[in-house]
């Protein structure tokens, strides 16, 4: 199991666990591997939404426009 | 009083008195188009022009309506040139209309009108072609003006709700004379950067020519070129632009826009929370349906297949017991048959019984057993009895004679 990069690949990995425990057709093993992922998921998930602060960055119309396109974090919220 | 009139020669005096005055003979008249009808047979049209206050009749002959170059419609306001003059027969004073024109923001409104009917025809709208928002943006794409009111509502909306995501802002004028040109270039731009999971196109409330902008028939195709979900948010509730029906998504207001973009944090941190209860949910009840059978095993190898091994192995062990004894005895017993057999067998075999009976070993100075016809006479040698030796020296050795041996 790999570390989720946002919060969607988490909540979606959250959901797969989730209906594959259901399907009853997991081993006593497999369903302990699945809920110890599901611990570390939920936890990064929680963290995610906790931690979250607003990024804005700006594009310029044209792309010879160059200057500030690239993701220049313009500014946050809390 | 003056003499009597008749109607006709009454009607006939105004309509006179009318068609004499210079300034009703060809004016300009603006008003709002009411009860309007064109006669199907003969092409003339009819219609009342209105105001606030007041109404006059209106006529337009066929070969005049011929000429228009948009379908009247009712509550339409217009600019006509008319004349104005009494119709005799029924004493009603009406306009004869020559040309009609959209009056101002009419004709605007007008030119949208026919836009709209072209590119609806053109499937810009069709529902089909609207794409859905995605559940969890990670970036989202806004054009707008860096100073409007728009952009504060959409960050304030986002950075409560949902700040997990970026914005990526490509600002714009919403107004002014290049705003259609660089609305529609900055959708594109969104677009083609790749970034953006959703495009806010956002402006502030204003008055309707603020507005107009978005209803840039290139604006509307750079927002049906869009393949990133694109939302608009232009003005108010009550304000509606060419844009908001290409978006795939029609916001009331940016605040609203902004909160039909992005999921709210607390719901979503219950619905982690669901998730994980039902997992854990789904562990236990695992777990205790595991215990359950290990338990009825235990159990089971316990009170029943453990002990019953034990004791069958038990009853054996002493049945084993029971026998060893007479097993042991009756080994013994047939050891002791063959020690007594094997010594009499012994026994019987022994050279020295031979010697009770009377016979004799010769034996060497050493004391060697000989054979008789190994002697030489002179020898000295020890025939060995029973109970007795007797030392004797060999006078001769003959061969004897078979036939005459007679034991």
């Amino acid at each position: 199991m790999k570390a989720p990069k946002t919060f969607e690949e988490g909540m979606t990995r959250l959901e797969e666990i989730l209906a594959r425990m259901q399907s009853g057709e997991t081993t006593l093993a497999d369903s302990v591997k699945l809920y110890a992922e599901a611990a570390k998921l939920v936890e990064f998930c929680r963290s995610t939404l906790d931690k979250a602060s607003l990024q804005m960055d700006e594009i310029d119309l044209q792309l010879s426009m160059a200057g500030r396109q690239e993701g220049q974090p313009e500014g946050s919220e809390e | 009083m003056a003499e009597v009139l008749s109607v006709s020669a009454l009607n006939r005096y105004v309509k006179a008195r009318l068609d004499g005055d210079d300034f009703l003979f060809d004016l300009a008249l603006r008003g709002e188009i009411a009860n309007f009808v064109q006669n199907a047979r003969s092409g003339h049209c009819y219609f009342s022009l209105r105001d606030e206050q007041a109404a006059v009749k209106a006529v337009m002959f066929r070969s005049d309506a011929r000429r228009m170059s948009f379908r009247p419609e009712e509550g339409m306001r217009v600019v006509v040139r008319c004349r104005a003059t009494l119709y005799e027969r029924d004493g009603a004073f009406q306009i004869y209309v020559n040309e009609m024109f959209p009056d101002g923001i009419g004709a605007a409104q007008l030119a949208l009108e026919q836009l709209k009917a072209r590119l609806a025809a053109e499937g810009l709208f069709d529902p089909d072609h609207k794409k859905p928002l995605p559940a969890y943006p990670q970036c989202i794409g806004v054009v707008t003006s860096r100073t409007g009111a728009a952009l504060q509502d959409i960050r304030n909306v986002i950075g409560r709700r949902w700040p997990l995501t970026r914005l990526l802002l490509c600002p714009v004028n919403v107004q002014g004379f290049e705003a259609a040109d660089q609305i529609a270039a900055a959708i594109d731009r969104l677009d083609k950067s790749g970034r953006a999971d959703v495009i806010l196109v956002a402006r502030g409330g204003g008055s309707r020519e603020d507005l107009w902008v978005f209803n840039a028939e290139k604006i509307a195709r750079a927002a049906y070129r869009c393949k990133t979900p694109l939302v608009s948010a232009i003005g108010h509730e009550i304000d509606f632009t060419l844009l908001d029906f290409v978006a795939d998504l029609r916001a009331p207001t940016p605040s609203a826009a902004a909160e039909l973009a992005v999921p709210d944090r607390g719901m979503v941190r219950n619905e982690v929370d669901e998730i994980y209860q039902n997992i854990y949910e789904i562990m236990q009840n695992q777990l205790e349906v595991c215990y359950n059978k290990y338990n009825t095993c235990a159990d089971l190898l316990e009170k029943g297949i453990h002990r019953h091994i034990l004791d069958g192995g038990r009853a054996e062990l002493a049945r084993l017991e029971a026998q060893l004894p007479l097993l042991a005895r009756t080994s013994l017993n047939e050891g002791n048959r063959r020690l007594r057999h094997a010594a009499a067998l012994a026994d019987s075999l022994s050279p020295y019984r031979v010697l009770a009976r009377g016979y004799a070993v010769v034996c060497d100075s050493k004391g060697e057993v000989r054979t008789v016809g190994q002697l030489c006479p002179g020898e000295t040698v020890t025939l060995r009895g029973a109970h007795h030796t007797a030392v004797c020296k060999v006078t001769s050795v003959e061969e004897t004679d078979e036939s005459a041996q007679n034991l």
